[in-house]
């Protein structure tokens, strides 16, 4: 397996830019805006999984690892937040939730 | 003689600062007494030292400047001129001091009255004595700053104060022109002692004397009250009456005569330079005298006359003729301290009644009044053998002598002025002490304010002794004087002398003939009858000073005005302020422009979040470029 | 060698999952088109020696945070047929341009640095990934324990019936 690392970080690049484009064009809803974070993420794991191919150390992968778990336990809390505020609102448009202004 | 020079300084010095510091705590017969003391104390010491003086001296009391090239000590310089001077000044002084006392006596003021007067006389003092031009400086500013604070010393009426402050302003203009040629000197000649400077005229090209020169004229012109700057001296009447006599006719207006005599040897050699102080002081004769021939108010009489003899001085000075100028000082000094006084007597009298065509018959009312006032009148008239003829005579004598078209024209202006001199004093007393019924205000003040005025017409008619003219024994003066002239004054024969006094003598009876006719007797009342009538437009112009006041409001003082007010609201406000505020304001639109940005939409949060992100990540990449 | 084709093939259908992802008008489509991007990113990582994470991937990934995603827009009953209120181009614009500015100076930033030595493949095994697990990061595996309960909590309250 002798990809460059650069193709993967390419890769890895591309990946993140469509997560962040997600996010930007569905800034209105929160559910679209989550699923875009999920895939910057993921291209963040790449990123660490190639290094640690590169250069066999298995701290890499560690670190994908964690940030897996730190995913699971961030996207239950957003996912209750997202029911807690559809049940105040009816709604999930991010920009119905502006009270905290001025 | 160093103790009696220094004694003479420092006692008016402790007696103003006394009565400035605890005046208000002490009895008041205590502060008069003291101050009274101080400056007849002086007299006596310039008494002693006139007793003791051989030789013109200089005396070194310490040390008073002194940084690198710089030097002004404190030293006093001692010769016939500046001696001659503080005999006057702490004589005539003292009077005015003792009659202060009673002038003043319904004043609650009195502390501060009085530390100015001695203040005064110790500036004045300092201002004749100095032997180095700083030291001559702080005399001259310190007349000037008295005499401000004394015009205006009731200051609670605005005018009083306004008068004070044109004083003040006016004079400063000269005092410009004098620092300039102080310090134009120092930087030619390394020294400000009056005595070395006196010696090195002839070092410098003659352009530059005229400039220094013409300078110090302009220094002379404000202090002494010369066209152009003679506009704050009718003003000044404003002040009480012994101020009147002590600064505005006796001491302070002949310091700019004094300065000019002092430096004669250096600024004497160029021609333009006397040509213009002659022909500046003719003109102001001629032009206080008209003046004084349509005024009401009596001090303002005085004030014009002052200025038109201290015309005469200048115009002595202008001839070459230092000692016939300062004999005319000397003289002029009693008989207008005389009269000054005499019309305090008479306004006191009148119960602050100052308007001649209400006074009359006074001459029976107050009689001691009424002889000193004659006797100050003949002199200041010129009649034939007061002091006042000699002493105008020896001055019109060398303007003759001098001769040359200018001097000749100067002469024949100053002959005129004289005649209108006589006939303006002689209006004055027909008009005050003649005629009508002399209902006076009699007060207690007033027997000891009429004492003080005898020994000063006996000094005014006796002056002449001082310097008679050669055929009738040569002046005591003029040997006195003798170490200062510079250059022969050119000697007229016996015969000369005695046609141009005649000349003088006639002139002046003439005058007291046309006063006569227009104001004495039955034609007296004719003139009160039209003085209730408006006056023809040349009276109007003689009134109102040749309407000096307005050209200098048009031309200095509106723009001036209109300059200053452009840069308080266009500059000061317009410009500093409003762009400070602008800017404030700028700032804070800024600010809750930017504010808008808290709009509390996530969705803006986030797009700034992303953008500020891929800005960063974009300058790393361009830096790695 | 043929391994290097795979990754690349692999690399093509997570880049067209994820944008069909981006682009799709409804919210379980995009979901499921996201699974499809997982499940070839998951085959990547085995490519490039990490079968553990692979796993996770599939199994945490996948299998877990996409149905708990399903679950939330089911509950949520939005609008039938849940469709979202699309982006206008007025939104995707920025979206493309700050696309590019970060993809593009990353790739810049990787690129001119040193040339990386070449590559150099070392799988490493799951046994060697679990000691270093255990031994090296192990208070990193207690606090992601504590931080799964506070997520826990968090949810719990977030959820309570009023």
């Amino acid at each position: 397996m002798t990809v460059p690392l650069y193709h993967v970080l390419v890769l890895a690049a591309i990946l993140f830019a469509l997560g962040l484009a997600c996010v930007i064009a569905w800034r209105a809803n929160v559910i679209m805006m989550l699923i875009g974070i999920e895939i910057m993420l993921n291209a963040v794991m790449l990123t660490f999984v190639g290094g640690s191919a590169q250069w066999g150390i298995a701290d890499g992968q560690l670190f994908s690892l964690m940030l897996m778990a730190l995913t699971s336990a961030e996207v239950s809390l957003a996912l209750a937040m997202v029911v807690y505020l559809h049940r105040r609102k009816q709604s999930v448009n991010t920009d119905d939730f502006n009270s905290m202004n001025g | 003689m160093s103790t009696y020079l220094a004694l003479m300084l420092l006692l008016p010095l402790f007696g103003g600062s006394l009565s400035a510091l605890c005046g208000r705590n002490l009895p008041r017969r205590l502060v008069e007494i003291w101050v009274c003391a101080a400056v007849w104390g002086s007299f006596v010491c310039a008494w002693l030292t006139a007793v003791a003086y051989r030789a013109p001296v200089k005396v070194a009391l310490g040390s008073w400047l002194a940084a690198f090239d710089l030097k002004a000590p404190l030293s006093l310089y001692l010769d016939p001129l500046s001696l001659s001077l503080v005999l006057m000044i702490t004589f005539v002084c003292g009077l005015i001091h003792v009659y202060a006392v009673f002038y003043m006596a319904g004043e609650a003021d009195y502390a501060r009255f009085f530390a100015l007067l001695n203040l005064f006389v110790f500036a004045m003092l300092t201002l004749v004595l100095a032997e180095n031009l700083p030291l001559l400086y702080l005399g001259w500013e310190g007349v000037g700053f008295c005499s401000y604070l004394l015009i205006g010393f009731w200051y609670t009426d605005q005018k009083n104060a306004d008068a004070g402050r044109k004083a003040f302003i006016t004079t400063r203009i000269g005092d410009t022109a004098l620092v300039i040629a102080l310090a134009w000197l120092f930087q030619l000649f390394g020294t400000f002692s009056i005595t070395e400077l006196n010696g090195m005229a002839f070092l410098v090209p003659g352009g530059v004397i005229t400039a220094i020169g013409l300078l110090m004229l302009v220094g002379a012109m404000g202090k002494s009250a010369q066209i152009p700057l003679m506009v704050w001296l009718p003003d000044a009447m404003a002040g009480p009456t012994p101020v009147s006599a002590m600064i505005h006719a006796a001491t302070m207006v002949t310091a700019g005569v004094y300065l000019l005599a002092r430096m004669f040897p250096l600024i004497g050699g160029s021609a333009t330079v006397t040509a213009a102080i002659a022909v500046t002081g003719c003109l102001t004769a001629f032009y206080g005298a008209t003046c004084a021939v349509a005024q009401r108010d009596l001090k303002r009489v005085l004030a014009f006359s002052t200025i038109s003899q201290i015309g005469y001085m200048m115009l002595g000075v202008g001839a070459g003729a230092i000692t016939a100028a300062t004999f005319h000082l000397l003289v002029h000094a009693f008989f207008k301290a005389l009269l000054f006084l005499g019309a305090g007597c008479v306004i006191t009298a009148m119960h602050h009644e100052q308007d001649i065509y209400k006074m009359g018959g006074l001459r029976r009312t107050l009689p001691v009044t009424f002889w000193c006032y004659l006797a100050g009148t003949a002199c200041l008239a010129g009649l034939p053998f007061t002091g006042g003829f000699f002493s105008k005579d020896s001055i019109l004598g060398a303007v003759w002598l001098k001769g040359g078209m200018l001097y000749g024209g100067l002469y024949l202006l100053a002959l005129v002025t004289a005649l209108l001199t006589a006939f303006y004093s002689f209006r004055m007393v027909y008009l005050v002490f003649f005629g009508g019924n002399g209902h006076v205000h009699q007060t207690a003040q007033l027997k000891p304010m009429q004492a003080v005025l005898i020994p000063l017409a006996v000094f005014g008619l006796l002056g002449g002794l001082l310097n008679l003219p050669d055929y009738l024994g040569g002046g005591l003066l003029d040997h006195f004087f003798a170490p200062l002239r510079q250059g022969k004054a050119a000697e007229a024969s016996h015969l000369q002398e005695v046609a141009l006094q005649a000349v003088a003598g006639v002139i002046a009876l003439a005058g007291l003939w046309a006063a006569h006719l227009r104001y004495g007797g039955a034609a007296r009342a004719e003139r009160l009858m039209e003085a209730k009538r408006d006056s023809s437009p040349l009276l109007a112009f003689l009134f109102n000073a040749w309407y000096f006041d307005a050209l200098y409001r048009t031309l200095f003082i509106r723009p001036y005005q209109a300059f200053a007010a452009v840069l308080w609201q266009k500059v000061d406000e317009g410009v500093i302020d409003d762009s400070l505020d602008r800017l404030s304001g700028a700032v804070g639109t800024t600010g809750s422009w930017l504010g808008r940005w808290t709009t509390g939409h996530v969705s803006l949060y986030i797009f700034s979040f992303a953008a500020g992100g891929a800005l960063i990540l974009g300058y790393l990449a361009w830096l790695a470029l | 060698m043929i391994e290097n084709v795979v990754f690349y093939i692999l690399a093509g259908v997570t880049v067209t999952g994820t944008i069909c992802a981006i682009t799709a008008r409804q919210a379980v489509r995009a979901i499921v088109y996201l699974v499809t991007s997982f499940f070839a990113l998951a085959l990547i990582f085995y490519l490039l020696g990490a079968p553990l994470v692979a796993a996770f991937e599939v199994i945490i990934y996948a299998g877990a945070i996409m149905v708990l995603f399903l679950f939330v827009i089911m509950m949520l009953e939005l609008a039938r047929p849940e469709k979202l209120p699309g982006p206008r181009l007025a939104d995707w614009w920025p979206a493309l341009l700050l696309m590019l500015a970060t993809a593009g100076s990353v790739v810049l930033l990787a690129s001119v640095r040193q040339p990386l030595p070449q590559a150099g493949f070392h799988g490493i095994s799951v046994r060697e990934f679990s000691q270093a697990l255990f031994q090296r990061y192990g208070v990193a595996v207690e606090l992601i324990s504590m931080q799964l309960l506070f997520a826990l909590v968090g949810a719990l309250f977030l959820g309570r019936r009023r």
